[in-house]
């Protein structure tokens, strides 16, 4: 009787798992949205790795016009986490597609990184 | 261990293959209600969240009767009960600090798995004193800070494979912690009597405070 109920409850485990599974872990790939490049006049800047840093780690882009700023695919770990702190500018682009984009509304010489600081390069603003 | 005398241990510790599935069960009706409710109008929700939610159901599926389980008893020798307070706030935190950081970051990660870590390091280590508390509370500490680091330095590394090597060493420890409580206490004639509504009640609030803190919860910037 004991053993019955044990049986009882491991197969309600099992199937619980299964069931939760299928659903749960089915569908793991993100909808996104299209790329377009018709949205409008920007800057537009792929930046690759080389020597465990950014490269080219110096950028130059025209004040008051649209940035879009895209990593490669030699790009990995946690320099995929882009940042600049000065245009509030952060997110992990996880694939060659997704880019950052922002307007540079000042003119000098700012710092991108990394999420953890790892990676670093300088953006000038001109 | 041969095969006749984990057979006696299972039919033993009938109670522990009850609450597993007990707390499966909650925890799945309340998501499952809460996405007929609401979760099912947040775009992308299951590719999102459904991975790292899924484990963190069972983890708690594991770890909630661990903690039922050295309840029954009640008092454990010192040495014992340090190791129950280090391993219940040492995977309970890293788990929940690992699945919350993987959707919500680093700090998040951190501080949902230190909170849960520590409380149910405090919680079962106290059955020996202070030494067993202060180890709870180191262990949910630490545990809870690694599990969100963990997630983010393997972001883009692997995350879903190592979330599910994480899970099952978990579980392994989880089931040595089981067994050491058997083999303790099978002498003991007078076990306290428990019934489901604790493993329910944790399950439920677990998954309830997991999910919103995945879904709507704070989240670093990056995650944002």
């Amino acid at each position: 009787m004991k053993t019955g109920k044990i049986m009882f409850y491991i197969i309600g485990v099992i199937f619980l798992v299964s069931v939760s599974g299928y659903f749960m872990l089915g569908n793991s790939e993100v909808s996104k949205d299209d790329y377009n490049d018709e949205s409008g006049e920007f800057q537009k800047v792929v930046i690759g790795m080389k020597g465990f840093n950014y490269y080219p780690n110096t950028i130059t882009v025209k004040e008051g016009i649209p940035v879009r700023i895209y990593l490669d695919e030699s790009v990995v770990g946690c320099l995929r986490s882009f940042t600049i702190p000065e245009f509030g500018v952060a997110k992990y682009l996880k694939t060659q597609e997704d880019y950052v984009e922002f307007t540079p509304n000042k003119k000098g010489t700012f710092k991108f990184a990394c999420s953890m600081n790892m990676g670093t390069g300088t953006l000038i603003v001109e | 261990m041969s095969f006749k005398k984990f057979s006696s241990y299972v039919s033993e510790e009938e109670n522990l293959v009850r609450a597993i599935f007990v707390s499966l069960l909650s925890s799945f009706i309340i998501l499952a209600f809460f996405y007929f409710l609401i979760l099912k109008n947040i775009i992308d929700f299951i590719p999102n969240y459904g991975f790292f939610l899924f484990f963190a159901i069972l983890s708690y599926a594991f770890i909630i009767p661990s903690i039922k389980h050295i309840r029954i008893y009640g008092e454990f020798a010192c040495m014992s009960g340090m190791i129950i307070g280090m391993t219940i706030g040492m995977i309970s935190g890293f788990l929940g600090g690992f699945y919350v950081g993987s959707t919500n970051g680093m700090f998040w990660g951190s501080v949902f798995g230190m909170s849960v870590g520590m409380f149910f390091g405090i919680s079962n280590g106290k059955c020996c004193g202070i030494m067993g508390i202060i180890e709870g509370v180191l262990a949910g500490f630490m545990g809870g800070l690694m599990g969100g680091m963990t997630a983010l330095m393997l972001l883009n590394d692997n995350l879903k494979y190592m979330a599910v090597i994480v899970f099952f060493i978990s579980v392994l420890t989880l089931s040595g912690l089981n067994y050491m409580i058997y083999k303790e206490t099978r002498e003991i004639k007078d076990k306290r009597r428990e019934n489901d509504f604790f493993t329910i009640f944790w399950s439920v609030l677990l998954t309830t405070i997991t999910v919103w803190f995945m879904v709507f919860g704070p989240r670093s910037v990056l995650f944002q």
